[in-house]
């Protein structure tokens, strides 16, 4: 979730205020923890800010005031006054609401006519009709690997990886599955490495269960996805620059680019016309040998050096395919 | 003194309850001692509250009174405009929603939960990572009312009545009529330069069951107009993921060896080389002539560089 550092700003306490007070006004009373853990606050931070509410009404200030106040470790609310419902949601927050339920709908196991869609359909009667969809194509392994999460069940899988172009037999017992950038991906403990791993769920060849059921993930610890660039953080991954024109810049914008140079060297505008050059993270050479080929004469290696012939050489290697040499 | 947060509650729980537009002198008054002395501190004080309500979300409506008090502006929040309207959601629609957001991990989504008087849910074990674009609230908003939007694309001004938004392979795309073009035109919303201009509400209608899905083809192959397709040989050892991907249809032949020859759309021959290379040595294009004689062109462009 959010985390919050150094002292909170006033618009972030006024807004969490304004959905506090009607919650309480509604309820009468509630313990200070129940309360501080709903809205993700310490109970100090939660006792600071009712005090200073219970400071607030309406001129001149006297009986008109908020009527809040905290005896023994329970929050109370007295008589309902001034914020007694909820503001309205904003725009990204209601964009938020839709966006993240439109795609819940295309996830493995959603019903088409179960409580989420009639939420949906409340949701979207009061934002206005939203015209948002969500795409999400799921292949052919995402609801059997979805009810293995469930079940805790082991899996007997073979699976082609495409960093090294080869397919491995392993047994993993999947653990949460989640969509990212149009693929889907599943987080599993693998039996191969004894770690938990990240596969592309399109790139499973075969699946069937074993029959053995792993105790369950330990306590909250749900795995939470990467997101984002989260992806390639790791500062193990070697990089390559890369000079990209035009008809190459797609590149930039789908793969995440190197954060610690951002500011200096990526992105720096060439002498070349519309020439950009990054820096760029690497799965692996065999994922690079494949992009440079997809960039083709619209691309250059500047580092590494020993990456400079990587593109001629996959072209080659693909070209003795066509029976036809390199002229 | 107060403290701003006092202070700003304090406003807004004045601007709510106020059957008449307030002046700033009026506020200023009934929030006695509240504000700073001196008229420019006074007032700059004062918007920075109204600023900071508005960012939170709070409708502030403004109007230049007549009269005696002629030009000056008085302000007033609409109890109508401000609230939630009420959802009526059950407690497992509430449920089922606050599972659904769980994967946006996100503050907006988290506040929009509370106001629906759920709890920030992160326990799901099957998410969807949805990008997060500033633009795209505002566009949603532009769409549910209908309103023309204005926006700098790739350094030109474009007009567009939007019909809806659409998130494919991981990129939101925004598609409706462009006036300039006078056709239904896809623009992808991060490559929009700026911010976008809406204009009044109920400046066009939707086609009925408008679906954006339809307009823009789920396999970029396909892009391009005319309905090419090329035959492409699959080694045995990939032939299970190509059958998978393109369907049993596609087969035009098998090997004795495993391997499969298929009909693949290549309309678009950028992207029908990126899902070509895709497999690597695995895969040859077998015909047409013109396709295959492109891709060795290709290859020879950059084989030729070192």
């Amino acid at each position: 979730m959010t985390s919050r550092r150094g002292p909170r700003r006033s618009g972030d306490r006024l807004r969490r205020l304004l959905v506090m007070l009607p919650w309480l006004m509604e309820r009468g009373e509630v313990p200070l923890a129940e309360m501080a853990a709903r809205f993700e606050l310490s109970e100090a931070e939660l006792v600071g800010d009712l005090e200073l509410a219970a400071l607030c009404g309406l001129p001149p200030f006297i009986d008109e005031m908020i009527d809040v106040f905290i005896d023994e470790g329970v929050v109370y609310a007295g008589l309902p006054r001034l914020f007694t419902r909820p503001l309205r949601l904003t725009a990204p927050e209601g964009f938020a609401l839709l966006s993240s339920a439109r795609a819940a709908m295309q996830l493995p196991g959603a019903d088409p006519d179960g409580s989420l869609a009639r939420a949906l359909d409340k949701l979207a009667a009061v934002l206005g009709d939203d015209g948002v969809v969500v795409d999400v194509p799921q292949p052919e392994a995402t609801e059997e690997l979805a009810a293995a999460v469930t079940d805790n069940a082991r899996l007997r899988v073979r699976y082609w990886s495409a960093s090294r172009d080869e397919a491995t037999e392993r047994e993993i017992t999947p653990r949460s599955i989640f969509a990212d950038r149009g693929n889907w991906y599943v987080i599993a403990d693998d039996g191969r490495s004894g770690q938990s791993r990240t596969f592309r769920i399109d790139r499973f060849e075969q699946w069937e269960r074993t029959g053995a059921i792993d105790p369950p993930q330990e306590g909250s610890s749900v795995t939470v996805p990467p997101s984002g660039d989260e992806w390639f953080a790791d500062g193990d991954v070697p990089s390559v620059v890369l000079r990209l024109a035009p008809q190459a810049h797609w590149a930039a914008e789908r793969y995440p680019l190197r954060e610690e140079r951002q500011e200096r060297e990526e992105r720096v505008e060439s002498a070349e016309a519309g020439a950009v050059v990054v820096r760029m993270a690497v799965a692996s050479e065999h994922w690079l040998r494949t992009l440079l080929l997809r960039l083709g004469p619209y691309a250059e290696v500047l580092e590494p050096a020993g990456w400079h012939d990587l593109a001629a050489e996959a072209a080659r290697e693909l070209l003795a395919r066509y029976d036809v040499t390199d002229s | 003194m107060a403290d701003q947060l006092e202070r700003t509650t304090n406003l807004l729980a004045l601007l709510l309850e106020t059957r008449v537009p307030l002046t700033l002198d009026d506020i200023v008054n009934q929030l006695s001692g509240q504000y700073p002395p001196g008229h420019a501190a006074m007032r700059g004080a004062f918007e920075r509250d109204k600023g900071l309500l508005r960012d939170i979300g709070v409708p502030i409506e403004t109007e230049v009174l007549g009269g005696t008090r002629a030009g000056q502006t008085a302000y007033r929040v609409d109890r109508r405009r401000y609230e939630l309207r009420d959802l009526d959601l059950t407690e497992d629609e509430r449920r089922a929603l606050q599972v659904a957001v769980a994967a946006a991990r996100t503050t907006e989504a988290e506040f929009g939960m509370f106001k629906l008087g759920g709890v920030a849910d992160s326990s799901a074990s099957i998410t969807a990572n949805l990008p997060q674009l500033e633009l795209l609230p505002a566009l949603r908003e532009a769409i549910a009312v209908r309103a023309p939007v204005a926006f700098r694309y790739h350094a030109a001004p474009r007009e567009l009545h939007p019909y809806a938004l659409l998130l494919r392979e991981g990129f939101w795309y925004v598609i409706g009529h462009d006036v300039g073009h006078n056709g239904v035109r896809t623009y992808r919303v991060d490559r929009i330069d700026g911010a976008i201009e809406r204009g009044e509400p109920a400046g066009f209608e939707r086609p009925a069951n408008f679906d954006p899905r339809a307009v823009f083809p789920a396999d970029p192959k396909e892009l391009g107009g005319d309905d090419r397709s090329a035959f492409v040989r699959i080694d045995h050892s990939r032939a299970t993921f190509a059958v998978r991907e393109l369907g049993d249809e596609s087969v035009v032949r098998r090997f004795d060896d495993g391997g499969v020859e298929v009909e693949v759309p290549c309309s678009n021959l950028d992207a029908f080389r990126s899902w070509l290379f895709g497999w690597g040595l695995h895969a040859e294009v077998v015909a047409p002539a013109d396709v295959r004689d492109d891709l060795i062109r290709w290859l020879r462009s950059i084989a030729s560089r070192s």
